[in-house]
């Protein structure tokens, strides 16, 4: 699009409260790995460790697709603590999750769904993946009513499996044949997401009692021990050979507007 | 006259509306021009046509038909609707804003043009237009409430807070009953409003709005944040404390909470004991957390600091976590610290601590423990502040030793050979490491750029194409521009630019700018589609974003790139575009002599148009005629966006003063020194420009001259430009940057001084701070002198940095 100056007009500069904080502010922090909600600015280098990871990867748009449609699901872990090289540093990202709730999901319950989880490298062992997932499963229930979560992981890939499977209590629904692009099948798996609805209902029980209750703990602290689970090497996943091309060939566009082709 | 349609012809025309709309283009031309055989100059079927040949890719002949539409019938708003269209086809939106604005005032009740309108003023940013088409919106549909949020947004984005909020008040007044609990448009609208009236500065209505309307909002985590700052900002430390104790339950990892924590508990800074409290309680708290076991190192010092130090090593060298060492070195900018460290990562060694290991090891892993404290160590000597790569050397092969299928440790001996300035070596490791684990993409990324640092570009795009769809047209680099990867063409362009290809450079360089460009019209269907899903916040924090897109770090080093290869100068510029062309053609003819080969299967796709690429190696870009409009092309954004990258000032600088438009190259020059005044090139570039004054002030306009003289005060009054430059030198006779700044002013000032500034070069080397990437820049000095003391250089630096590929003898 043509940048006339005169069309331009900067944005206001005002407090940000829950949303984004500008890189500016990050200069002053020292914070290495924050977990916390994905914002439009995180996306490029969301792609970055995408592409970086992962053989499944999406343009743009598809991010902004997730950001903008359900912008409480999708989290990253951010690494603020390199030294800055310029005053435009963004923060880097080493870890996402790209969570959508289905749209008109066939069984006729509402559910969320994992498009794409990965964590950087240099940035395992933390225990990152599981702490995004969980976040992300949260605010499933809470925003959105999601009755539970769906994925797709490959057969071949054991760290993930062993996250979701033994970490966080996802059952393997069935297999899909060559379900990536380069021919491996995968499982595709579910979590009841009862568990949190219950906790919810827990905490607002204790909250309405005088304010006297032990805070509830850790998400899923019961699972605290397993220490196994931090090893996962690759909590790869990512769409569908069918959705891989609605993120690539056909782009949110399609799924907007009916005559507005667009450009990927 | 406009011509009038008989019935027939009337339905005629519908049915070429219809087959537009139904992408039937061919049938759609046939009705057209039945239409036309009689009514030859009927506006609206004219203006149908050229939108279905738009349609068809014939853009130009669109164009042509839809002038003579309009001429036909100049006040028929669909000629001028379809005008408008076309305008935006080609992303000339404020053409097509106006066509649309023509349109409208003949048919001011046309929802459609309005909306289309509507659309463009916001991706223009034409806040005032988007005011007046979301009244003229919401006036003809106000039951919807989409209409009432879009007129907030669009007077929210235009500065008017109370406006924005007055409006979502008045539809809320609307309502008979209050919406359900889980109507999410309405939770969101909630939280919209309440981000308005923060935005306001009014605390107290934004918390007891937040109580009220908000108590069941369904963005729970929104509403737990903001509670916890309004109540801060409010100064009810003691119910703020408790939100940000929630809010830490919640999620344990966010330093922010943390900070906002200790900031209502009102503890003073200089009480680490108390603030160490704080964090000991959720370490003890939650057994997997890092962030209350890592953040008080932060603030600790002496022996509190390394017995804190001390635990949390211990713990995640116990457990093999290999960014331990990325998630502390950021307290080396204490020299205290950063010797704290590595001792304790040495007593962990020798204790034999990592031995007692109580973390369970899986399938023989032995990256936990000692291992995991050599890779620390060998980290920690190849960091720049603590820099020792004998040493990194020495602790990576001991790891690898214990470990030696360890793609980490490969990953950080390449790293080191890096550091060494020894790229191919560096590469030949990263593929060692790669070679360890053929299924992760993160190494075979790290492989791919090492082999672009050193400049292999073939194999670095082979080995991306094991991860890059195989069925993508045009192999993987298709692939790779298709996934906007920028980094790949970053160091891409990057790599040829280092090997003179200017052409392919700047194709890499063009591409990315291309891909900014997709990412800014990325947004335009999201100012529909946002309103209709109801999620405001999101898509102001989406627009805010875009505004800014350009000042990304992944733009500035191609706009930097580009700018300065746009702008490499002609001869250079003729030489490699011959280059290219050559190159190109010896392509053509073994591609031609692979496709007589009957047997060979040529790669599908090889014919389709829309993919083939008419100047794959640049040639073309590199042989424009205007190097300095492409240059201009990159550094406008740049400028603009990051006016405070002293980098793009310095760009900036370069370009104009090549075009001899000294006022803007004087605006880069002063934006810079006021960045940082003592910069190595700003100093030479103030040199430079005086020396550029001096020859051509006569020439310029006098108002021109006029103002060069009064804001160009960067050099004191009455000192020589000689002398200058010898007080830069001596100022900064520690400083081999600068120095070496100095010397490359000295042999511009006076060649004569020729062989004292060459040996003067030479003598760099033996300043303290001198680094490998100074002393490179010192080797492309003398290069440039083309004599002196070049090989005395060269041998000294080959001395000091004996693995460095750049300063071994040319073989």
């Amino acid at each position: 699009m043509n940048n006339k100056a005169g069309h331009l007009r900067s944005a206001p500069i005002i407090e940000r409260l829950t949303r984004p904080l500008a890189p500016q502010n990050l200069l002053s922090q020292q914070s290495i790995m924050d977990i916390r909600v994905l914002q439009p600015s995180d996306i490029p280098h969301v792609q970055h460790a995408n592409i970086t990871n992962l053989p499944e990867n999406y343009f743009m748009k598809y991010y902004l697709y997730h950001a903008l449609s359900w912008p409480q699901l999708s989290y990253v872990a951010v690494d603020v603590s390199r030294p800055k090289k310029s005053p435009y540093d963004y923060p880097r990202i080493v870890g996402y999750v790209l969570a959508k709730m289905e749209e008109d999901p066939p069984d006729g319950v509402q559910h969320g769904h994992i498009t794409s989880l990965s964590v950087m490298r240099t940035h395992r062992r933390l225990g990152i993946a599981e702490k995004l997932m969980r976040q992300s499963q949260r605010a499933m229930v809470e925003t959105f009513g999601a009755q539970y979560v769906s994925l797709h992981v490959r057969v071949s890939n054991n760290a993930a499996l062993r996250l979701y499977r033994d970490t966080l209590g996802f059952k393997n629904e069935k297999v899909e044949a060559k379900y990536y692009a380069d021919g491996e099948d995968a499982y595709s798996m579910k979590l009841d997401l009862g568990f949190i609805r219950e906790q919810i209902l827990d905490e607002q029980d204790e909250s309405e009692e005088v304010d006297e209750g032990e805070p509830v703990g850790e998400l899923g602290a019961q699972k605290d021990k397993a220490s196994a689970l931090n090893g996962q090497k690759d909590a790869a996943q990512g769409g569908k050979k069918m959705k891989v091309r609605v993120g690539r060939g056909l782009g949110v566009g399609d799924l907007v507007e009916k005559n507005e082709s667009h450009k990927a | 006259m406009p011509q009038v349609l008989s019935a027939k012809e009337r339905s005629l025309f519908q049915t070429v509306v219809r087959n537009y709309e139904d992408k039937q283009y061919k049938k759609g031309i046939k009705a057209a021009d039945q239409i036309l055989k009689k009514n030859a100059k009927h506006g609206d079927t004219l203006a149908m046509k050229a939108l279905i040949m738009n349609s068809q890719g014939k853009t130009e002949e669109a164009f042509a038909l839809a002038k003579v539409a309009l001429q036909c019938d100049m006040k028929s708003h669909v000629c001028w609707h379809v005008y408008g269209l076309l305008w935006r086809a080609v992303k000339n939106f404020e053409e097509a804003i106006k066509a649309y604005k023509f349109a409208l005032r003949l048919e001011p009740e046309s929802a459609q043009i309005q909306r289309d309108l509507a659309l463009l003023q916001i991706q223009m940013r034409d806040y005032q237009g988007y005011i007046v088409s979301r009244k003229s919106m919401l006036q003809s549909r106000s039951h919807i409430r989409q209409n009432w949020t879009a007129l907030a947004v669009a007077h929210h984005l235009n500065g008017e807070l109370t406006e924005a909020e007055g409006v979502l008040t008045t539809y809320e007044e609307t309502l008979k009953n209050p919406p359900s609990k889980t109507d999410f448009e309405n939770s969101e609208a909630v939280m919209y409003k309440n981000s308005l009236i923060a935005e306001q500065g009014d605390y107290q209505k934004a918390l007891d709005h937040l109580e009220s309307a908000g108590k069941h909002n369904l963005d729970r985590l929104a509403i737990l944040e903001l509670r916890a700052t309004y109540l801060t900002k409010l100064g009810k430390k003691e119910e703020a404390t408790k939100a940000y104790r929630a809010l830490i339950e919640r999620n344990s990892e966010y330093k922010k909470y943390y900070d906002g924590l200790v900031e209502v508990m009102a503890i003073d800074a200089a009480d680490h004991k108390a603030l160490k409290a704080v964090y000991d309680e959720y370490a003890e708290k939650y057994p997997r957390n890092d962030a209350a076991r890592r953040l008080p190192l932060d603030f600790l010092d002496g022996d509190d600091f390394r017995e804190t130090a001390d635990k949390y090593i211990h713990r995640m060298l116990d457990k093999g976590v290999p960014s331990t060492f990325a998630n502390l070195k950021h307290l080396y900018s204490s020299s205290f610290k950063r010797e704290a460290l590595p001792s304790l990562v040495q007593q962990y060694i020798s204790s034999g601590k990592s031995e007692a290991n109580e973390e369970p090891k899986r399938n023989g892993d032995t990256s936990k423990g000692a291992s995991s404290a050599y890779y620390f160590l060998a980290q920690h000597y190849s960091y720049y502040l603590s820099r020792d790569l004998d040493k990194a050397l020495e602790y990576i092969e001991k790891a690898i030793d214990l470990e030696p299928q360890s793609v980490d440790f490969h990953m950080t001996k390449a790293r080191i050979w890096k550091h060494y300035g020894n790229s191919h070596k560096a590469s030949e490791i990263m593929e060692q490491a790669r070679a360890l684990d053929n299924r992760d993409r993160h190494i075979n990324t790290k492989a791919a750029k090492y082999q672009l640092r050193n400049n292999e570009n073939e194999a670095a795009i082979k080995t991306m194409g094991m991860f890059t769809r195989a069925e993508t047209v045009g192999g993987p680099l298709a692939d790779l521009h298709d996934m906007q990867c920028v980094w790949f063409l970053t160091e891409d362009g990057q790599s040829y630019a280092r090997q003179g290809k200017v052409g392919l450079a700047l194709k890499r360089f063009m591409s990315i700018y291309n891909i900014f460009d997709v990412w800014q019209e990325d947004q335009f269907d999201f100012h529909s589609f946002s309103l209709r899903k109801g999620q405001i916040r999101a898509y102001v924090d989406m627009i805010r974003w875009e505004d800014k897109l350009r000042e990304h770090p992944f733009y500035t080093p191609n706009g930097t790139n580009g700018a300065a290869d746009g702008d490499e100068d002609a001869s250079e510029r003729k030489k490699a575009a011959k280059k290219a062309r050559k190159e190109a053609q010896k392509a053509e003819r073994e591609a031609l002599a692979k496709k007589n080969e009957p047997n060979k299967a040529t790669k599908e796709g090889d014919n389709d148009p829309k993919k083939k690429d008419d100047d794959p190696d640049g040639a073309k870009l590199a042989a424009t005629t205007e190097p300095m409009t492409d240059a201009m092309k990159f550094l406008t954004p740049l400028l603009q966006f990051s006016p405070n990258s002293i980098d793009a000032q310095i760009a900036g600088f370069e370009v104009y003063i090549r075009r001899k438009k000294y006022l803007l190259a004087l605006r880069c020059l002063l934006a810079a020194s006021a960045l940082d005044k003592e910069h190595s090139k700003v100093h030479s570039q103030t040199i430079r420009f005086k020396l550029a004054l001096d020859k051509d002030l006569a020439t310029l306009p006098p108002k021109v001259a006029e103002i060069i003289k009064s804001e160009f005060t960067l050099l004191p009054e009455s000192v020589s430009l000689t002398q200058f430059n010898n007080d830069y030198l001596s100022k900064h006779k520690d400083c081999a940057r600068r120095t070496l700044s100095g010397l490359g002013a000295r042999k511009l000032l006076d060649h004569d001084l020729a062989p004292s500034a060459d040996a003067d070069v030479v003598k760099v080397l033996k300043i303290d701070d001198v680094s490998m990437e100074v002393a490179i820049e010192g080797l492309e000095l003398l290069q440039s002198w083309k004599n002196g003391e070049l090989e005395a250089f060269r041998k000294a630096a080959a001395a000091k940095w004996p693995n460095a590929t750049v300063f071994a003898a040319s073989s």
